[in-house]
């Protein structure tokens, strides 16, 4: 008996709210940085679902899960060179003490 | 004897480790206990690939998320001191139950939606390696020679973005 294509979905959409909420409560720069990754991956595993249970013989879906790996490494990569700059600059780690830039 | 409990079971623990890790990584207040939950929960997710016959996007997953970002998040944990995370939240700062209200009346209806999703068939097994090699070469090779040109930037961002902005000494000596 294999899972039903539904159960994937709906692990993938719990997972991408635990990482919304996290993005929306946390103030630790480095934690907002792992929750949009836990979002990015809810993200990977809706696509390779989807491309494993409807997909044609081509991997359409899971080539776009190639593409966002290589988003989250590019995007984890400036985000914690980002963070480190600024900690440098001013040695906090809360957002809300990062406010050079505010208008 | 069949073994058609095995396939369930094996999800309902790797879902267990994925929602679980996930959650315990927004609501634990020690960062490195984070990252390393953060990689639990990549792992289990691995492990869902695997169980959906996408082995191949399971490797790159063990590779490129348990093994660099998991260690490159831990990197940066490691170079800021942390001193405990204040609890409060970013936007709703002392509106905690409509907040939860809020998230609740999005989150709810979306997960009961997901669970109307059913497939015609499941794939057959056998490896994804040759139809993904295929696609990525031939229809989106030019979005894959855009991701390198990406990666490359993102390399040389970072690191004019860290380093150190003090003149070397034979510049230092003119002054």
């Amino acid at each position: 008996m294999t899972v039903p294509l539904s159960f994937y979905v709906a692990v993938s959409a719990g997972l991408f709210f635990i990482g919304c909420a996290g993005v929306l409560t946390r103030r630790n720069a480095v934690v907002i940085l792992m929750c949009v990754e836990l979002m990015l991956n809810a993200a990977n595993l809706a696509l390779v679902a989807f491309s494993r249970r409807f997909g044609a013989v081509d991997e359409r879906g899971s080539v776009f899960v190639i593409f966002v790996f290589v988003i989250a490494a590019a995007e984890v990569a400036v985000g914690l060179a980002i963070v480190l700059s600024a900690y440098r600059n001013r040695p906090v780690i809360d957002v809300d003490e990062i406010h050079q830039m505010k208008g | 004897m069949r073994f058609d409990f095995v396939e369930p079971v094996v999800f309902a623990l790797l879902a267990f480790g994925v929602i679980g890790a996930g959650a315990a990584v927004v609501l634990l207040n020690r960062v490195t206990a984070s990252a390393l939950l953060m990689a639990l929960s990549f792992l289990c997710m691995a492990g869902m690939f695997v169980l959906l016959g996408a082995e191949t996007i399971a490797a790159f997953q063990v590779l490129i998320y348990v093994g660099a970002i998991t260690v490159l998040i831990i990197f940066g944990v490691q170079f800021t001191k942390q001193g405990g995370d204040r609890s409060y939240a970013l936007f709703f700062q002392k509106q905690y139950p409509l907040a939860a209200a809020l998230v609740a009346a999005v989150a709810i209806p979306v997960v009961l939606f997901a669970f109307s999703f059913n497939a015609p068939t499941p794939q057959p097994g056998g490896g994804d390696i040759r139809p993904l090699a295929t696609s990525v070469f031939t229809d989106f090779a030019f979005a894959f020679e855009v991701a390198s040109v990406l990666l490359l930037a993102a390399m040389v961002g970072a690191i004019v973005l860290t380093q150190r902005d003090e003149p070397p000494d034979g510049m230092r000596r003119r002054r």
